[in-house]
């Protein structure tokens, strides 16, 4: 055990040699043994300071010492556990008998040493379990093989929370001074229990601090402000009040260190008055001119053991009025910096025991955290309403830069145009080459103002998607018709395919259109004249699926990513692709709104295919009303919903009826589809639709046994037949009865022209019969009217336009002058000679100069004259509303 | 019979844009470069159309407008806004203030002198 040391004797009386060094043996032991037991209880301390939450460590060094210094074969700690002890930590026992107590625990009872100390609360002895007639639990002895055995409680507030004990494995009982070791050790170990058990609790809520920080932050929210500080404080109050009651002292206070000021301030006090507090936050507490602030420079707590012997700062005087006698100030620290100060105060003087101070060490360490949490809280706070404020500038530059940006904008692009209107005179092909290229440069910067607004929508979280269940197809068409002109120009070929699949999409639909618009404009522009593009819509796992495809040059792989990343926060690409803009980003960000995405892949040289991704979302999952049988085929069998008049369509060929339903429907009809003339006929005469459109070569029954049967029927015989056949057989049509005859490849117009001359469909109301020889003004009308809800009917000649506005009765005439044949003077002459087409307004659009004998030719007969000049989209449908609903007004002049 | 109309615009090339396009058209126009001169030009000829900034110097747009509708000589009288403002927001609080019409700044010539003759109902447009 303890080595004894060996002094010589200092007389020669060898009884009382004797006698004095038995005496000083005994002295020199004892001193040995307190000195191993204080060396022993500051290494417990020592553990719970350095790791207050590590019980285990804890309870080890306490039960590995006292088994040490009271020689027994074995210790253990034993915590109480609802009705039972368990074992919390043991040495020198074995492996089986661990295994035993945890299935035969030791309960709350007189049977064991454990439980008679539980219940008495006092230190305990059985010198031979084996001969104590109450004890119960020899199956126990039997495993472990103990004699003697010796416990005490430990004790917290006068409730028991576990049992330290030894036993020894022979019959020898414990010594006095064995059992005092053993308090002792007890006392730490409850200790240890406790803190940590505050510790856990402490860093509980500190965690949840933690969390609400982190939470705070990814919301961006403020309103939990209120809670927030409210949990801190709480949390500080607990830590103080802990403190201060461990310690035994009468007071303290926790101080939070602004680094910025140099001072602390009083955070919460215990054991504190109101006044006291009032006037701890009066005074400034500097880092460099009080005690507290001492003890954080040097990074170790401070003791002052009598107030009225210490020299004052404005801190202490505070304290020492209110009669303060003595304090310990530990400071907080993290990482090395100051967070604040803790402060243990008590009316007497005197010392305060260094394994306090250690202890409080320990709070003070979790007092930091919680401290350091409210300062990120406070910080994001600020920087929230610092945010909010500079998100308030963001908007008002916004809206002063787009206002500044328009205003020298409205004279580049207005005074381009008015020139370029001739307004003021002729242009040579270099100045009008010119001015185009002012006016687009001046449209280029207002787009992209525009989507720099817009962007700065979305980075600003303010962009409102306006969801709508819409049609996909219908849709693309849009945006198709808008790019049309300019693709006809560099005779690109334009291609649509929409899965049989695919129907509504619930989106925003003008930010779908806008999405889709780029990446054709952009597809459209990177083509090279005679390329092509095709637009595909499909559906793929819910998710609606378009693609654009061009024959351009293709995106380098250094390009994939960044092009859709040009507003990118600290990436500025110099080298942008020329000319893409912010569209892309702007389309990449509309679709993450969405929950979709973007993507292209391309090579270098061989096109690029830009895809987009969206959750389809209808309630009809992207799927048209359909049964599946239908769709497997392609076709449609019943109709779908929708106000127009019913059309059946018997055709066998996917594409041919994709196509044909594409034209019928965007004229408002229902659309139903038969593959075969069988199916044709039942679908017929069970629906009696408006018309019926017919194939001939089908599979089983063809086209021509459908006809005849259908006009043999009575029931079905004044449904008018429209047969849309490859085969050139008109005769035979129509000697079968159908009512028109047309020859694949079919075209949308002359399809609804067919319909509407069997009257099987009412005409759309907007009607206009454009009449020019030149096709591409033609395609170029269209492309500027149909978006605006018009129909336009084309007319090649002069006397073709005739017969079609007589026929039509359109709401409006478009009319080119110069026209080989009859020419545009004679058809104004001709339309206004016949009463039924008098009234119908003529508006002259036209590339030829205006003489003054050409416009007293027309003087008084048409509505309007507009130069070939430019197609503005608005203006024109703007210009035709107008002529159509203000029929009687005589010629005026644009241009 | 050939109408007039009031443009109340602060920026030179932009009245001379407007001015231009409505002269050239067939229309008599009245300039007026701040609120105030407007006002005092609409009460004593009272225009068929007024075209108003909205950001002009002292008195802005909207109060002009109000002032309009105070005067009896003048409150009848249609009044477009035309604007580089073209925040959404704008639109709707200035035909909330009672604009009859909104343009947004820049124009396309075809489409704003299409609203305006929206404007002149029953209007026989100057021909030449």
């Amino acid at each position: 055990m303890v080595e004894r040391e060996k002094r010589k004797p200092a007389d020669q009386d060898p009884a009382i040699n004797a006698e004095i060094t038995t005496e000083i043996e005994r002295l020199a032991d004892e001193l040995a043994e307190v000195r191993e037991q204080l060396a022993a209880t500051s290494e417990v301390l020592a553990v719970i300071g350095r790791s207050a939450s590590d019980l285990e460590g804890v309870l080890e060094t306490v039960v590995e010492s006292a088994r040490k210094l009271c020689g027994a074969d074995v210790g253990q700690v034993l915590l109480v556990d609802g009705d039972r002890y368990r074992l919390a930590y043991g040495s020198g026992m074995t492996s089986e008998y661990r295994e035993f107590i945890a299935n035969n625990p030791v309960v709350l009872d007189r049977e064991t040493l454990v439980g008679r100390v539980g219940l008495d609360r006092r230190a305990t002895q059985i010198t031979d379990v084996l001969v104590d007639p109450d004890y119960g639990r020899t199956d126990a002895q039997r495993v472990a093989g103990y004699r003697t055995v010796m416990g005490v409680p430990m004790l917290l507030d006068g409730e028991v929370v576990g049992v330290l004990s030894l036993w020894r494995t022979q019959v020898d009982p414990f010594s006095d001074r064995a059992v005092e070791v053993l308090t002792t050790f007890a006392a730490q170990a409850a200790l240890a229990v406790r803190t940590v058990d505050l510790v856990r609790a402490l860093e509980s809520r500190t965690d949840e601090l933690g969390r609400k920080v982190t939470q705070l932050e990814a919301l961006g929210a403020v309103g939990q402000a209120e809670s927030f500080s409210l949990n801190l404080t709480e949390v500080l109050n607990t830590i103080i009040t802990q403190a201060v009651q461990l310690s035994g002292t009468d007071g303290g206070s926790i101080y939070e260190f602004d680094e910025d000021a140099r001072e602390f301030r009083v955070e919460t006090v215990c054991g504190t008055s109101p006044e006291e507090l009032e006037a701890l936050r009066r005074i400034r507490i500097g880092l460099d001119d009080t005690f507290i602030g001492k003890a954080a420079t040097l990074g170790r707590p401070l003791e002052l053991m009598d107030l009225r012997d210490a020299p004052l700062d404005p801190h202490l005087s505070v304290l020492a009025e209110s009669g303060w006698r003595s304090l310990v100030a530990v400071p907080m620290l993290r990482e090395g910096r100051i967070v604040g100060a803790m402060v243990i105060r008590r009316y007497t003087p005197g010392r305060i025991p260094q394994e306090i101070c250690n202890l409080l060490e320990t709070f003070a360490s979790q007092s930091a955290l919680a401290l350091i949490n409210a300062q990120l809280y406070r910080q994001l706070e600020r920087q929230s309403a610092a945010l909010e404020v500079a998100s308030q500038h963001k908007s008002e530059f916004l809206a002063s830069m787009s206002h500044e940006l328009r205003t020298p904008l409205n004279a580049i692009i207005g005074f381009s145009e008015v020139l370029l209107e001739r307004m003021f005179g002729e242009l040579n092909e270099r100045q009008d080459d010119y001015l185009r290229d002012i006016w687009s440069s001046g449209k280029h910067l207002l787009e992209l103002l525009n989507d720099i607004l817009d962007l700065s929508k979305i980075e600003a979280g303010q962009m409102v998607l306006n969801r709508s269940e819409f049609d996909v197809r219908e849709s693309l068409e849009y945006c198709l018709s808008l790019v049309r002109e300019r693709a006809i120009k560099q005779r690109i070929l334009l291609s649509l395919e929409v899965g049989p699949e695919v129907g509504l999409v619930n989106a925003d639909r003008l930010r779908f259109r806008q999405v889709v618009l780029n990446l054709l404009s952009n597809a459209v522009k990177f083509t090279p004249d005679g390329g092509r593009v095709d637009v595909r819509a499909s559906v793929r796992d819910q998710d609606l699926v378009v693609t654009v495809a061009d024959t351009g040059p293709g995106v380098a792989a250094e390009d994939r990513q960044r092009i859709f990343d040009s507003f990118q926060q600290g990436t500025r690409h110099t080298e942008q692709v020329e000319g893409t803009g912010l569209g892309l980003t702007l389309s990449k960000r509309i679709l993450e709104l969405h929950g979709g995405r973007i993507w292209v892949e391309s090579e270098a040289g061989q096109g690029s295919r830009f895809g987009f991704a969206m959750p389809a979302g209808a309630r009809e999952p992207a799927l048209r009303s359909v049964p599946q049988a239908a769709l497997d085929s392609g076709l449609t069998t019943e109709p779908a919903p929708g106000p127009g008049p019913t059309v059946v369509v018997v055709e066998d060929d996917r594409r041919s009826f994709d196509l044909l339903r594409v034209y019928l429907e965007t004229a408002g009809a229902r659309v139903v589809g038969a593959r075969d003339g069988e199916e044709g006929l039942d679908t017929v005469r069970r629906l009696s639709p408006a018309g019926v459109i017919l194939d001939i070569l089908l599979p089983g029954v063809d086209g021509w046994e459908v006809l005849a049967q259908l006009k043999a029927d009575p029931g079905t015989a004044a449904i008018p037949v429209i047969v849309v056949s490859m085969l050139d057989e008109r005769g035979r049509g129509f000697a079968l009865g159908a009512t028109e005859y047309l020859v694949k490849p079919v075209g949308k117009e002359q399809l609804l022209a067919a319909l509407y001359r069997a009257a099987a469909m009412p005409e759309r109301k907007h009607t206009v019969v454009a009449i020019d020889d030149d096709p591409l003004a033609i395609e170029l009308v269209r492309a500027s009217l149909e978006p605006e809800g018009w129909t336009v009917l084309g007319a090649a000649t002069g006397q073709d336009g005739l017969s079609l506005i007589r026929e039509r009765k359109p709401s409006a005439v478009l009319l080119d002058l110069l026209m080989p044949g009859m020419d545009g003077f004679e058809v104004v002459e001709a339309l206004r000679a016949d009463p039924d087409t008098k009234t119908v307004p003529v508006v002259i659009l036209t590339s030829k100069s205006m003489t003054r004998q050409d416009k007293e030719r027309l003087q008084g007969r048409i509505t309007y004259v507009a130069r070939k000049t430019e197609f503005d989209v608005s203006g024109l449908a703007g210009l035709l509303r107008w002529v159509s609903t203000s029929r009687q007004s005589p010629a005026s002049e644009s241009g | 019979m050939t109408h007039v109309i009031l443009v109340v615009e602060d920026n030179e090339r932009n009245l001379k844009l407007l001015r231009d396009v409505l002269e050239y058209t067939g229309y008599d126009v009245r300039a007026a470069r701040t609120a105030e001169d407007g006002i005092t030009l609409a009460v004593s000829e009272p225009p068929d159309l007024v075209l108003m900034d909205l950001q002009l110097p002292g008195i802005d747009g909207m109060e002009a407008l109000r002032r309009l509708r105070e005067s009896p000589r003048t409150a009848g009288i249609p009044v477009v806004a035309v604007t580089a403002q073209a925040m959404k927001q704008d639109r709707e609080r200035a035909l909330a203030a009672g604009f009859d019409g909104y343009v947004e700044k820049p124009i396309s010539v075809r489409a704003f002198l299409d609203q305006v003759r929206r404007f002149l109902p029953g209007e026989e447009a100057g021909t030449e």
